[in-house]
């Protein structure tokens, strides 16, 4: 009896020590919970203003901040983490702060999933952005329409994403992937004949976004007759380009096109160079814009072109006051990426004043998707509406290296210099 | 120009940075029985520190070799009497794995908190420059990386040939029972045999880092195909390695034109499973696999 009374009261004991230390902690829930999103304790990275922080609508993300997609990442996260300050600093969304918690998912389609499980479940953010690149955006646009979340994404533009039944999905940016060439394609095609390339050499990453701009592209020159010769697809991972620069060489295409992200750009021009093919023409996709293209490939620039969704000469109504902001912040004028991640803010934006609510109740993500499908926004790269699938209604200007900056040269009601074909020697 | 000459150039150009970069990987097991997952961690450790070093000095990386080649042995001495020397003789293969796996993954840390992930390559006046032979287009930067390896290799034979530290590790990758009884310290020679191949490692990062671009996690692209090779060489052979990484640098480069890089980059895999079912101790590895 003795020993049952003791355990009894120990037993007691106990459960008075637990009561008690969770009460403390609910307290200190109250006051700070360092479970909430944002913490710094949850590997998260958090943007809040000066509001109180029980009142900030909380935004969860997902980058690449490491791997293969690092370069373009990053600068998706300085434009989010630059909206989230500027909305701040003028009075917040509804009145209250935005907070951003962002997670590194290492480029990795299985860990970018479970990371906007772990932001929906766990951290229980009000909103989510979209993260980089098709193929993390396809397995994070799923796992927010299983909960029914509103995703706007800045970088999903390959046609795969837009085939998949995401009734929730909207990119952020004036055009898929697919039809990024238009501009140079048709000024292809508005060529004399005898002027036009007759043979073109594609290589592209074994990745939908890297392949949609290549192969639009071609499919638009086959049309006109320009001859395929080569037609080479490398791993993500691919580090070695040698090979496939001897490929390009022996054919001696008049023009390449690199459907290609950052790094890979950069090692395939210098494995051309390395074996001294000169093209009249060099596309790649996203890597000239980025903004060490330059050093990286040693200042042999000139003639490189790119399309792209952005530039900070726009004259749309909101641009020269992101450009002025994100330069007062960061020094520099802001890249695709961040005006991509900006238009991503700009959008979500609209949605929550359209419908006054940013919750994550199948409600208010349900009055947010249907604002969305039946307004137009007014953003950085122009206004934007989309069509069932989530597809923008624009398209894509084309820039250029001319005296060794980058350039709009299509098309030409909106250029800054002219063409250069045949591209100088790199 | 033509394409089979210019691959077959590539190819054994590439071939030889292959050896270069496997061959302190296979001295590891041929001493010791370690699988040293963490040698392709140092690779790209010592890429990083010859990208540090240009970044800040302006001089050209292969300076660099004067610091991180020492620093890279004494090192190695250091991870082997500290670390390896602990593991259980009963286990150490298996144990070895666990161990070289963390350092690897502590490494790739490291480097991503002080360089961040960002891409980084080295940008040289004669990164683009190249010549031409008998109508193959040579890089510079891919002759002096292979250049570099056959430096290395052939000290590295002279080191395990012609002096008795060689001898004596030689006679413990025969056989460290007999070198023992025959009054070699193997610790020592185990010490140094670390040493060596983590010197290999400062040598081959910096020969990568003069045409790649580098991140931390870039070592698990490498840590596949070099174990590959080891295996198919055979475990704990030096001329193994270098034969296997030209054959198979040659036949991934030659293959290219047919096959596309995608299923050209498998040739070490298909070659890596025909060894194991035709060959299982490799081309050079004898019995010492064997008993493996």
């Amino acid at each position: 009896m003795i020993t049952s009374t003791r355990t009894t009261r120990s037993i007691r004991s106990w459960v008075a020590v637990m009561a008690a230390g969770g009460l403390l902690t609910l307290a200190g829930c109250g006051i700070d919970d360092p479970s909430e999103p944002g913490d710094a304790d949850a590997g998260s990275d958090s943007t809040g203003g000066g509001g109180a922080d029980e009142e900030a609508i909380q935004i969860g993300i997902s980058l690449p901040l490491t791997g293969d997609f690092s370069e373009p990442g990053k600068g998706v996260q300085r434009g989010y983490e630059a909206w989230a300050s500027y909305v701040n600093d003028n009075g917040g969304l509804l009145g209250r702060d935005v907070e951003l918690t962002i997670l590194d998912d290492q480029s990795n389609a299985d860990r970018v999933a479970s990371d906007y499980e772990k932001l929906i479940n766990q951290d229980g953010v009000d909103l989510v952005f979209g993260p980089f690149s098709t193929r993390l955006v396809v397995p994070a646009a799923q796992v927010a329409l299983d909960y029914g979340f509103l995703f706007v994404e800045p970088a999903g533009a390959a046609e795969d994403v837009f085939t998949q039944g995401f009734t929730n999905l909207f990119y952020a940016a004036p055009a898929v992937a697919q039809d990024h060439y238009n501009y140079l394609a048709d000024y292809i095609e508005a060529m004399p004949e005898a002027e036009r390339p007759q043979t073109a050499a594609y290589a592209a990453m074994d990745d939908p976004f890297a392949q949609g701009t290549a192969y639009g592209l071609k499919e638009r020159l086959e049309a006109m007759g320009v001859e395929t010769v080569v037609d080479e697809v490398y791993p993500p991972n691919t580090t070695d380009f040698s090979s496939i620069a001897a490929k390009i060489e022996s054919s001696d295409a008049d023009i390449l096109v690199g459907g290609s992200q950052y790094q890979d750009a950069v090692n395939l021009i210098i494995a051309l160079q390395q074996l001294g093919y000169q093209p009249d023409l060099a596309a790649f996709s996203t890597a000239p814009t980025n903004p060490e293209f330059a050093a990286a490939i040693g200042d042999k620039t000139e003639g490189i072109l790119s399309p792209t969704g952005y530039t900070p000469e726009a004259t749309y109504p909101t641009n020269a006051e992101f450009v002025e902001y994100f330069n007062a912040e960061h020094g520099s004028e802001p890249t695709e990426d961040e005006a991509n991640a900006w238009t991503t803010g700009q959008v979500v934006a609209a949605a929550v004043e359209g419908v006054g609510c940013a919750d994550p109740t199948p409600e208010c993500q349900g009055q947010l998707i249907d604002w969305l499908r039946n307004n137009e926004v007014d953003t950085v790269v122009g206004p934007l509406t989309w069509d069932a699938e989530g597809r923008p209604q624009g398209a894509h200007l084309i820039q250029q290296y001319v005296d060794g900056e980058i350039t709009i040269v299509l098309p030409d009601d909106a250029k800054e210099a002219d063409f250069i074909y045949p591209k100088p020697e790199w | 120009m033509d394409l089979f000459i210019q691959s077959l150039v590539l190819g054994i150009l590439l071939g030889g940075l292959y050896a270069l970069l496997a061959a302190g990987l296979t001295l590891y097991f041929g001493v010791m029985r370690v699988v040293m997952i963490a040698h392709s961690a140092f690779l790209i450790l010592a890429a990083y520190l010859a990208w540090w070093f240009t970044t800040n000095t302006g001089l050209d990386p292969l300076l660099s070799l004067v610091v991180t080649v020492p620093l890279f042995f004494v090192v190695g001495v250091f991870v082997q009497r500290v670390l390896i020397a602990r593991l259980k003789p009963a286990t150490l293969t298996m144990m070895s794995v666990l161990l070289t796996f963390a350092i690897a993954l502590t490494i790739e840390g490291l480097l991503g908190f002080v360089f961040s992930g960002t891409q980084r390559r080295i940008q040289l006046p004669y990164s683009g420059a190249s010549f031409e032979v008998f109508g193959a287009r040579i890089a510079v930067v891919k002759l002096i990386a292979f250049a570099l390896a056959a430096v290395a290799l052939a000290a590295l034979y002279f080191v395990l040939k012609a002096t008795r530290f060689g001898q004596s590790l030689r006679a413990t990758i025969q056989n460290s029972e007999a070198a023992a009884l025959v009054g070699i310290d193997t610790k020592k020679v185990a010490g140094y045999g670390f040493g060596i191949g983590l010197a290999t490692a400062a040598v081959g990062g910096t020969a990568l880092a003069l045409d790649a671009t580098i991140y931390p996690s870039l070592h698990w692209h490498w840590i596949g195909p070099l174990m590959a090779i080891i295996v198919v060489g055979g475990l704990g052979s030096v001329p193994g390695a270098a034969a296997a990484a030209m054959v198979l640098g040659v036949s991934q480069s030659l293959l290219q034109i047919p096959m596309g890089t995608t299923w050209a980059q498998t040739i070490f895999y298909i070659v890596l499973f025909a060894t194991l079912v035709f060959r299982p101790h490799g081309f050079f590895g004898g019995r010492l696999a064997q008993r493996f």
